[in-house]
C-alpha cells in the first residue's frame, strides 16, 4: 500500500520552544504527483517542508522516501534524493551557473566530471538558461537565479522536488518565468511538493491542494473542488482572500 | 666592526648593506614562520569555535587563549617565552620569537577567519547540506572558498602589522634587520637618522611588495557581479 508512495509523511510533529508548529501532519505522494501546500503564514507549511529533509528535524513522526525511512544516520544520502528549492535561491555565489549545477553531482553522487557537465548543461537548457552557463549568480536576475536553483536540484535526479515559496522573493514581473518552469516540470511527470501563494500554478498544475492552518491539515483535495466548494469555512475564506490578492 | 673615521656614512652603508639584507632575510623567515603557525593554528581555532563541540571544555580554553594572546603586549610575550621557556628548555632567541609571535598571530588570525566564515550567508551552508553534502564537504567546497575571499583584506592587514612587529624580536637578541642597523650605528657612531631611514625603506618596500601580491590575489579571486 505505502510502497508505491514516493513520499510518505506520517504524523509529523514539531515544536519550537514549547510552541507546537506541526501537530501531527501526514500525507503521501505518488510518482508524478504534484501537491500544493497553502495556508496562512505561520501555519507550518515551510516547517513541514524542512522536516521532510530534516533541515528541521521533526520531533515525532516518520518520513519515508520510496519506501526507505529518512533518518539522521542516512540523512546525507536521502537529501541527495530530495531536491529542495529555497525561497531565496541560495545559489553558491562563488561558482558559475554551470558549476552550481555540477558540484553536488560530483561531490555528493560521485558522478564523473564530464558526465556532470553534460547533465548540468541539459538541465540549464530545460529551464531556458543554456546560454548562462558561464555567468555568476550575482550577474543574473532573481527569476534566472531561481531557475538555476531548480536546474541544480534536477541535476541530482531526485525522487521528489520540494519548493519552499519559490516565487515569494521575486519581483512580480519575474514570477511568471519560474512558474512556467514549474508547470512544465509538473506536466513532465516530476514528483513535487510546492509551498506557494501562486494560485494560478495550484489551479493548473496541482493534483491536490492541501490547506494547512495552525499546524494541522484542515482540508485536502483537487484544486477545482477546493476553489469551488471547499467543505471547510476557513479553507474557503483563505482561498477567497488569496484569489483576490494573488 | 671598529670605528673607521675615514669612511663616510654612504661608504659604510654600501659596505654593510649585505648585513642589512641578511637582517632582512632573518626578518622574512621569522615573518613566514610566525604567519604559518598563526595560519594553521588560527584556522583550527576558528573551525573549532564555529563548528566544533559547543561544550565549555572545548570552547572556554579557546576563548581564554584568544583573549590572553590578544590582550598582552608582544614584548612581554617575547620576554616570557625567551626567559621563561629557556629556564625549562634551552630555546634560541629566534625560536622564542617565532613561538611567541606565531601563537599571538594565531589568536588574531582565528578572529579574522571567524568573521570571514560568519560573513558567508547561512543559506549557503543550508543549501549545500540540503543537497546531501556532509558538513565537512560543505565547509570545504562552499563556505571556505567564499570566506577566503572575505579574509584576504583583513589578512593583508595582519601581514603588514606582523612585518613591522618582527623588529621587536630585537629585544630578545634576534639578529634581524633592526639589530643589524643598530650594529652599524654602534660601529660608526651617529648617523642614526641615515641608517634608520635606509632600514625604514627596506621595511616599507617589503611591506608594499607583500601587499601588492595579496591585493593581486584578491582581485584574481573576485567573483564577477558579486558586491563586497
Amino acid at each position: 500500500m505505502t510502497d508505491d508512495l514516493v513520499l510518505d509523511v506520517r504524523d509529523v510533529k514539531k515544536s519550537y520552544e514549547g510552541l507546537e508548529v506541526l501537530k501531527g501532519i501526514g500525507f503521501g505522494l505518488r510518482r508524478g504527483e504534484t501537491k500544493v501546500l497553502v495556508g496562512p503564514s505561520g501555519s507550518g507549511k515551510s516547517t513541514l517542508l524542512r522536516c521532510i529533509n530534516h533541515l528541521t528535524p521533526p520531533d515525532e513522526g516518520r518520513i519515508f522516501l520510496s519506501g526507505e525511512e529518512v533518518l539522521e544516520k542516512n540523512i546525507d544520502a536521502m537529501r541527495a534524493r530530495i531536491g529542495f528549492v529555497f525561497q531565496d535561491f541560495n545559489l553558491f555565489s562563488h561558482l558559475t551557473v554551470l558549476d552550481n549545477v555540477r558540484i553536488c553531482q560530483v561531490k555528493v553522487k560521485g558522478v564523473a566530471a564530464d558526465v556532470a557537465t553534460e547533465r548540468a548543461q541539459q538541465e540549464l537548457e530545460r529551464v531556458g538558461l543554456g546560454d548562462k552557463a558561464s555567468a555568476y549568480p550575482a550577474e543574473l536576475s532573481g527569476g534566472q537565479q531561481q531557475r538555476v536553483s531548480i536546474a541544480r536540484a534536477l541535476a541530482m535526479d531526485p525522487d521528489v522536488l520540494l519548493f519552499d515559496e519559490p516565487t515569494s522573493a521575486l519581483d512580480p514581473e519575474l514570477t511568471g518565468e519560474v512558474v512556467r518552469v514549474m508547470q512544465k516540470l509538473a506536466s513532465d511527470g516530476m514528483t513535487m511538493v510546492v509551498v506557494t501563494h501562486e494560485m494560478s500554478f495550484a489551479r493548473q498544475a496541482a493534483d491536490e491542494l492541501i490547506f494547512m492552518e495552525n499546524g494541522y491539515i484542515i482540508e485536502q483535495g483537487p484544486p477545482q473542488q477546493l476553489f469551488s466548494s471547499a467543505a471547510n469555512d476557513r479553507t474557503r475564506a483563505f482561498l477567497n482572500v488569496i484569489a483576490e490578492h494573488g | 666592526m671598529c670605528r673607521e673615521p675615514d669612511l663616510d656614512i654612504y661608504d659604510v652603508l654600501l659596505r654593510d648593506f649585505p648585513f642589512l639584507l641578511k637582517g632582512l632575510g632573518v626578518a622574512v623567515v621569522l615573518l613566514v614562520a610566525l604567519l604559518l603557525i598563526g595560519f594553521v593554528l588560527g584556522m583550527a581555532i576558528c573551525l573549532l569555535q564555529l563548528y566544533g563541540p559547543r561544550t565549555l571544555l572545548v570552547q572556554w580554553p579557546l576563548k581564554v587563549y584568544e583573549r590572553v594572546f590578544r590582550g598582552v603586549p608582544i614584548i612581554i610575550m617575547l620576554f616570557i617565552f625567551y626567559y621563561g621557556v629557556s629556564g625549562i628548555y634551552d630555546i634560541s632567541a629566534f625560536a622564542a620569537a617565532v613561538l611567541a609571535m606565531g601563537l599571538r598571530s594565531a589568536a588574531y588570525q582565528s578572529q579574522i577567519f571567524r568573521s570571514a566564515f560568519q560573513s558567508v550567508p547561512a543559506g549557503q551552508m543550508m543549501a549545500a547540506r540540503a543537497m546531501g553534502m556532509s558538513k565537512i564537504k560543505a565547509i570545504r567546497h562552499i563556505v571556505f572558498p567564499q570566506s577566503a575571499r572575505h579574509a584576504i583584506g583583513p589578512w593583508t592587514n595582519e601581514f603588514s602589522s606582523e612585518i613591522k612587529e618582527t623588529s621587536l624580536a630585537y629585544v630578545i637578541g634576534v639578529v634581524e634587520l633592526t639589530r643589524q642597523a643598530h650594529y652599524i650605528i654602534t660601529s660608526t657612531q651617529g648617523n642614526v637618522l641615515m641608517v634608520f631611514a635606509v632600514v625604514a625603506l627596506l621595511y616599507f618596500v617589503l611591506n608594499r611588495a607583500g601587499n601588492s601580491l595579496l591585493y593581486a590575489f584578491e582581485r584574481k579571486l573576485a567573483v564577477p557581479g558579486f558586491e563586497k
